[in-house]
């Protein structure tokens, strides 16, 4: 906190909220809208090259201001129809639920808003809030679709959110703790130090965290209940617009949301060399350490989220049930099962 | 095609019952038709369709053209393998008129059937993998299938409607160069097949969703009228091209695939789009032998003479188009227009599975039952 006061020039004695709400603005609009822009770029474009397709290429050079036209356009689209009052609020509360993680959004060793001890587990809820919020939203469209999504969500949320739990808690076990200083004091730079690839049971723990994190959030391949084929997109079918960006947003803050969770506790999170560390320290400020974290941590989310997107590129959309099915009879035996397997792993190493 | 819910639905009629109308316009249906739905939470209970939404009496349009223009119009009855509706129409129309076709024509006729059998088999393809919304899949196929379109271009200056065929033959000779460009297209296309099953045909999400899922049984495909790649898919090994052979099928060697239920059950919905991969590979084959031994000659017998009738009769014919028997009946009384034009398509005879196949089947496998019957909504409204 007393960074982030330095950051904006803010006098020491300035309150707490005051301080967190433009810490908040600031990582809103420098880091996930930014964020959000690029991903979509490089998915549309990376997409293509994997399709033997040209992509987005008019906008700008190589087609790059394409999100920004693409934004601009939904803007300015005026929303059609009556619409239940519900659907207003329910959309409102996704958002909100979403939204509120930016406070514990690790984004670097300097600038943790709220670095508890159970910092881990808070952006875990924002995802349950956030599928129940999307559940509503489409139970309030009073469509067929719209219900048929909002009930695929939730039945994914709840299968999802088991395993979640169980691999979060495996991911601790090696740090000691679930502060976000700890989970990435526990890893190094190389790829050797991080906990991915310090155990098969963690390995296995990442990949499990990885997917039921994409079927609780409802992410391709496991968006069933967004799916276009059959129910013509679920619960966005009746968003347009504004709305339909604002949901898009959040469906993106969502899964980024957890791919920077899955680097952070898994892929080494933002750790740089500690000579570079401590030499950029010295010479240039914590602001240029600062940089250099964010850029080394989104360089990973990007790398993880492009190839969850290669894979949903690829395979065909699963169905529902089978979601489910995967989850409650796989992925939740797995999740136990690295638990145990890394605690002893673990405190094997400990006595040896 | 309306028809009220039957008893044996209302037996199971619970009060959470839902009733969902999809169409006429809708990512999951074949082309502009309605489905009407009872659904039990997400399984479907109780299926109906109807169609008529693209009815455009082009039947009766036949009617009203003079015998040497209506050709193009048979083009319409399936916009996505074109070719099939003109064979049929002038096998009909030479049968009445005892037109002979010389050998070359014949040829002709047969590269531009089974170009146009693996460019609908790819199309297929490309509306089932859209189904379970494997998207590389689906760029992958168009990006192949315009090799195909090019070759229609090359010879017929059209990719779609090409109204190349004529009474007696086809309207121009190949273009130089085509009979190679041929050749080297089924040399791709062979090689990609190959990459088709390693990125889609064998990829385990996609057994999952598609194996046992819309199995059409023998019984059912014969009560139906059901021909083509569906019934072959169900064991029926029965083909036109081999059974009652026309235009010179009887010299080219192929085989007949029959489904074998190899992941699933035979006849289901993975089976149907096997076996078209099989097939297309056989179209291969034939395309090979037809472009190696293209006969010297004419390409067509004589100029049909635009004030010329045709004698009083009637005569009606059967060809495999790529999604089963395509009947075409002409009836000629002398005049010098038809005197009636009628076609037995093969998708009127898949969508009345419908019903049938999508009673107890989640909401998510209904696209790619839909897809994997293989409809054409133009052939079948008409």
């Amino acid at each position: 906190m007393t960074y982030w006061g330095q950051l904006f020039g803010l006098a020491p004695g300035t309150p707490q909220v005051l301080v967190a709400s433009f810490a908040l603005l600031c990582t809103y609009g420098v880091v996930i809208l930014p964020s959000a822009a690029l991903m979509s770029y490089l998915e549309r474009k990376v997409g293509a090259d994997l399709q033997a397709r040209v992509g987005p290429n008019r906008a700008g050079p190589w087609g790059m201001f394409q999100p920004i036209a693409d934004l601009l356009k939904l803007l300015q689209k005026e929303s059609i129809g009556h619409r239940p009052w519900g659907e207003e609020l329910w959309l409102a509360v996704h958002t909100m639920a979403l939204y509120s993680t930016v406070a514990v959004l690790p984004l670097g060793s300097t600038v943790l808003l709220i670095n508890t001890d159970m910092s881990a587990f808070l952006p875990f809820w924002a995802a349950l809030v956030l599928a129940l919020g999307t559940m509503l939203l489409g139970l309030n469209q009073r469509s067929i679709p719209g219900w048929f999504g909002g009930i695929r969500v939730a039945a994914q949320a709840l299968a999802g959110a088991f395993p979640a739990l169980i691999t979060i808690l495996t991911a601790g076990i090696r740090g000691g703790g679930f502060r976000w200083s700890e989970l990435a004091g526990a890893q190094g730079t190389l790829p050797t130090s991080w906990v991915a690839f310090s155990s098969p049971f963690e390995f296995v723990a990442f990949l499990v965290f990885v997917s039921s994190g994409l079927v609780l959030l409802g992410v391709a391949p496991f968006d069933g209940g967004l799916s276009t084929s059959d129910i013509h997109g679920g619960v966005s079918s009746r968003l347009n617009g504004q709305r339909f960006s604002l949901f898009r947003l959040g469906r993106f803050y969502g899964f980024f949301l957890w791919s920077i969770i899955a680097v952070v506790l898994f892929l080494g999170a933002w750790n740089i060399p500690a000579r570079v560390h401590n030499m950029l320290t010295e010479n240039s400020g914590t602001f240029i350490v600062q940089i250099l974290e964010l850029a080394v941590l989104l360089s990973k989310t990007f790398g993880l989220m492009l190839v969850v997107v290669w894979v949903a590129r690829v395979n065909p959309r699963v169905r529902s049930d089978q979601i489910t099915d995967l989850t409650w009879k796989v992925l939740s035996p797995l999740s136990l099962l690295t638990l145990v397997g890394t605690a002893i792993w673990v405190s094997w190493g400990h006595i040896l | 095609m309306r028809s009220e819910i039957t008893e044996s639905s209302a037996e199971c009629l619970h009060t959470d019952l839902t009733l969902w109308e999809v169409g006429p316009y809708h990512g999951m249906l074949p082309g502009p038709m309605r489905l009407r739905l009872r659904l039990d939470g997400e399984i479907v209970v109780h299926g109906e369709f109807e169609t008529g939404f693209l009815h455009r009496g082009l039947e009766k349009c036949f009617e009203q053209q003079p015998w040497r223009t209506v050709v193009p119009y048979a083009d319409h009855l399936d916009p996505e393998a074109a070719v099939f509706g003109e064979l049929a129409l002038c096998l009909a129309v030479e049968e009445i008129g005892a037109i002979t076709v010389p050998p070359r024509a014949q040829t002709i006729r047969i590269l531009l059937s089974e170009l146009s059998r693996i460019s609908a088999h790819l199309i297929y393809m490309v509306r089932v993998a859209r189904a379970v919304g494997s998207e590389t899949m689906v760029h992958y196929v168009l990006r192949d299938r315009e090799k195909i379109l090019d070759l229609f271009e090359l010879l017929a200056g059209a990719r779609f409607s090409l109204n190349f065929l004529r009474f007696g033959g086809v309207r121009a000779d190949v273009t130089e160069g085509f009979i190679e460009r041929v050749l080297e297209v089924g040399d791709l296309i062979r090689l990609r097949l190959k990459e088709y099953n390693d990125l889609f045909t064998f990829n385990r999400a996609f057994l999952k969703r598609a194996a046992h899922v819309g199995v059409i049984s023998q019984e059912a495909a014969r009560r139906q009228g059901v021909t083509g790649p569906n019934a072959r898919a169900a064991g029926i090994a029965w083909d036109i091209r081999k059974t009652h052979p026309y235009t010179a099928y009887e010299l080219f060697d192929f085989e007949i695939p029959q489904g074998r239920g190899q992941f699933g059950t035979r006849g289901d919905a993975h089976d149907r789009f096997l076996l078209r991969l099989r097939e297309i590979s056989q179209s291969l084959e034939i395309l090979k032998q037809a472009a190696d031994f293209i006969p010297k000659g004419v390409f067509h017998s004589e100029k049909f003479d635009p004030s010329a009738v045709l004698p009083p009769g009637e005569a009606y014919v059967r060809i495999e188009s790529s999604r089963g028997l395509l009947g075409c009946h002409v009836v000629s009384d002398g005049g010098d227009k038809p005197c009636r034009v009628q076609f037995r398509t093969p998708s009127l005879s898949n969508i009345s599975l419908i019903p049938e196949l999508v009673e107890g089947v989640r909401i998510e496998d209904l696209p790619l039952i839909l897809a994997s019957l293989d409809i054409s909504i133009p052939e079948v409204d008409r």
